[in-house]
């Protein structure tokens, strides 16, 4: 599918976004990002809220402008939205007037292709995500985790090239969050789409990514590059292995070192007490 | 909250105990309030100019009913014409503000401020200009009631969430698109809201109209026999005048009803003021 | 969210000068629309020569409402005390029965469908039967405005205090408070936003009631003042009489928006 397409599939170069509320002084959401992926990699971008990764998201699938760079996609600079980006949100936004199956289906309708063509299709997407029999169940019969597969099913409709994830899971609670993690990692198998997923979530991040970039708030910027080291596929087993969590807890103190926070005093030492000078 | 179940119907799975509470209850009371006046009236001998008791309206609309029909039609001709008018006008006018920035920035506060503006005021004006006609109260109607149903198709038109249009941005959809298969579907529910509003008012509309113009229709027979003292026949004339009224809001309610089944979901509204 | 530049910000839109317009806009818009509809008007009228009769200019409204400012002043405070007292008698009555409705289960099955039916009937073709019974003259509008006006401060002060928080009246009786104190302390502040929207309703309806009530039955009063400048076809004069009317209403309307104002600095925003 996309193998055969040499290049990078995105490329960022020297990224900035500035806001200027009225009178008070420019906001730089995202100051001078820059980094490439290439096709087919799964790459998370990691950090707290409010570092701009949303931003920086909404900026590679031309749905915001931004104030100075290049965003070059398969090969043409972005300046606008396309059809072969996908993108999903956390909240999932479905049509509460349709059923789930006319909710995946709603891209196609938009483009204008057939919904014939596209109906097997769905109704494959929706029984590998396990909502086989929920085809024309309503949003509001279904619970937040289902809602959010359909909307994973949505977003796979149309095949899309590139896949862009703004926090898909965080709204949900821990438990569904990990059977979601779990399905990702299977539809992954399939879909080996270029995919930028983006979450405050450090296990999250690591677990699913082939690569993670951490950004920090300020300056809202990429502070660390770093690739997981995990082959796949890739279980939730993983949680437990040790090597992750040496990854977890570096990439955790790298993004409090980027916060300006001291780090939490080494096993040993004193705890809680913050005036005692080290 | 068991009022507000009471309010909103929530409840689904209701053992007829409870459903029989709910009904016969207030019917109960209301049938008791009637009772008690019949009562009242006779024992207490009181003025028939004063407060005539229920047999008596009765009497009225049995020997007169081809009279009340004769001008029951021009009032509810009225009514579903003002009502008609002012949905199509309302919901026109809010789709053409949510479509321009300019003209939205420019009309809505006019349009908020017109609104707090006790517009009834306005009939005699309206007499002045179309006489004194079936069509002054509908104009008049249709001027009162379209502000709620324009303020509500408004608010229901800009109320899909910003994720949702993200998509539809994200799929490149034309603003047409976005229009029929977002804004406009999201926005039927707070519509038939408005129009809930509107009815009210059309009917308002509608009936000051008939007093003043005093020509036809069910207002001018209330302002008639008030005035000759036949308070029976004001009676008798405003319980048609109910009958329109509930009629109108309860076709509107259905709708609505059938609207909200249909999107599905939490209703973003409900209420009644 | 508070940034500024929208995601399909037109050219020139972004800048100082953008800025300053678009900070603006919302107030220069509107006041620039009113200015040119009225211009239009002045010179539509004068220019193709449209009877005052039909339409009068802005000028001559104006000059209008300048003479008899006296007399509208003087025609406006019968209204306007008609409106506050029928106001304060629904405030204070709707209340009350919301009050006693939260507090008996029995009453609130038998009565809240009765109000709401109640509510949903054209109430205005009541305003004669008023009159039958009051006679022409204040009693009779007051009480009809009143009337009108009760049902909206009813039904929303009803649903403000059953819309309490129930997490928040279980912990006032794991402090075993009384009914009456967790009313005062919990419930009516939880009340207020809903009850202050009845508030907004019912000034609007005492209005509309009082005005019908001088329609149909007033020697004194602007709405009567309307209706005889009408059928006179003095076209200017009811412009300017809907003119007083309509600061009028704005005026009492601001008030009741003012209380809600000062009272939410009290109780801090919901």
């Amino acid at each position: 599918m996309s193998t055969d397409k040499v290049g990078p599939c995105i490329e960022v170069s020297g990224i900035s976004k500035v806001y200027r509320a009225g009178t008070a002084a420019a906001v730089e959401a995202v100051s001078t990002v820059s980094f490439t992926v290439p096709q087919g990699q799964f790459v998370a971008i990691l950090g707290p809220s409010g570092c701009g990764k949303s931003t920086l998201l909404m900026m590679v699938g031309g749905l915001e402008a931004v104030s100075s760079g290049l965003i070059i996609v398969d090969g043409k600079p972005m300046i606008g939205p396309r059809t072969s980006i996908g993108v999903m949100f956390q909240d999932p936004t479905l049509l509460p007037w349709k059923s789930a199956l006319d909710n995946v289906l709603f891209p196609v309708r938009v483009l204008k292709r057939s919904i014939e063509d596209h109906r097997e299709a769905a109704n494959n997407l929706l029984q590998q995500v396990g909502l086989n029999g929920f085809e024309h169940k309503r949003p509001h019969e279904l619970s937040g985790g289902m809602r959010q597969r359909v909307a994973i099913c949505r977003t796979l409709v149309y095949d899309p090239d590139v896949l862009l994830m703004d926090e898909p899971f965080s709204a949900l609670d821990a438990i569904s969050r990990d059977e979601m993690n779990e399905l990702l990692l299977d539809l992954w198998q399939q879909f080996t789409k270029t995919a930028l997923f983006v979450t405050h979530s450090i296990r999250e991040a690591v677990l699913l990514a082939d690569r993670v970039l951490v950004m920090t708030r300020r300056p809202a910027t990429i502070v660390e590059d770093l690739t997981v080291p995990f082959a796949r596929p890739r279980s939730m087993a993983l949680g437990e292995n040790r090597e992750f969590n040496e990854i977890c807890r570096h990439l955790r103190e790298r993004i409090e070192d980027g916060d300006g926070r001291s780090r939490a005093p080494r096993p040993g030492t004193a705890t809680w007490r913050r005036e005692a000078p080290q | 909250m068991a009022l507000l179940d009471t309010i909103s119907g929530a409840d689904k799975a209701v053992p007829n105990g409870r459903i029989l509470r709910l009904v016969l209850l207030p019917v109960g009371f209301a049938a008791a309030t009637i009772a008690l006046w019949q009562i009242l009236c006779q024992t207490l001998q009181v003025r028939p100019i004063l407060l005539p008791p229920p047999s008596a309206v009765w009497t009225v609309l049995r020997d007169n009913y081809a009279i009340l029909l004769n001008e029951t039609l021009p009032t509810l001709r009225e009514s579903v014409l003002g009502f008609i008018v002012a949905s199509v006008l309302g919901v026109a006018i809010a789709v053409a503000l949510t479509f321009s920035r300019w003209v939205r920035e420019a009309l809505y506060p006019g349009i908020v401020m017109f609104q707090l503006i006790p517009k009834i005021a306005l009939a005699p004006l309206f007499i002045v200009w179309l006489g004194v006609g079936e069509t002054t109260s509908v104009v008049v109607a249709v001027f009162i009631a379209f502000f709620p149903i324009v303020v509500s198709t408004a608010t229901g038109l800009v109320s899909a969430k910003p994720e949702v249009l993200q998509l539809c941005k994200s799929l490149t959809a034309s603003e047409g698109q976005v229009f029929r298969m977002v804004r406009f579907p999201y926005a039927l529910p707070y519509i038939f809201a408005g129009m809930k509003v509107g009815v009210t008012m059309v009917m308002i509309g509608v009936v000051v109209g008939e007093f003043i113009t005093a020509q036809h229709g069910l207002g001018y027979i209330i302002m008639f026999a008030a005035g000759a003292g036949e308070t029976a026949t004001v009676l008798a004339a405003i319980v048609l005048l109910c009958v329109i009224g509930l009629g109108l809001y309860g076709i509107i309610g259905l709708a609505e009803l059938l609207v909200l089944r249909w999107f599905g979901g939490e209703a973003p509204i409900s209420g009644v003021i | 969210m508070s940034l500024e530049i929208p995601v399909d910000a037109p050219p020139g839109s972004v800048g100082a000068i953008g800025r300053s317009v678009r900070r603006v806009r919302p107030i220069v818009l509107p006041i620039a629309t009113l200015t040119a509809v009225l211009l239009l008007w002045q010179l539509a009228a004068v220019r193709l020569h449209i009877p005052t009769v039909l339409l009068p200019t802005p000028s001559e409204i104006a000059r209008e409402m300048w003479h008899a400012l006296p007399l509208l002043i003087d025609q406006a405070v019968p209204t306007a005390l008609d409106t506050l007292l029928a106001f304060a008698a629904a405030a204070v009555l709707g209340i009350g029965l919301a009050i006693v409705i939260s507090y008996s289960r029995l009453l609130r099955d038998t009565l809240y469908p009765n109000l709401v039916f109640f509510q949903l009937v054209p109430k205005v073709a009541l305003a004669p039967l008023f009159v039958i019974w009051l006679g022409y003259g204040s009693p009779a509008r007051v009480a009809f405005a009143a009337f009108i006006s009760f049902f909206p401060v009813v039904i929303s002060a009803a649903v403000g205090f059953a819309g309490t928080d129930p997490a928040v009246l279980r912990l006032c009786r794991s402090l075993t408070a009384s009914e009456w104190r967790s009313f005062l302390l919990v419930r009516f502040p939880f009340a207020l936003p809903a009850i202050f929207s009845g508030f907004k309703v019912a000034m609007t309806m005492a209005v509309v009631g009082v005005i019908i009530g001088e329609f149909i039955s007033s020697q004194a009063g602007l709405g009567h003042y309307i209706l005889r400048a009408g059928s006179r076809l003095d076209t200017a004069d009811v412009f300017a009489a809907l003119g007083a009317l309509s600061v009028l209403g704005l005026a009492l309307y601001g008030a009741v928006a003012l209380a809600e104002l000062s009272v939410r600095r009290v109780y801090g925003r919901r």
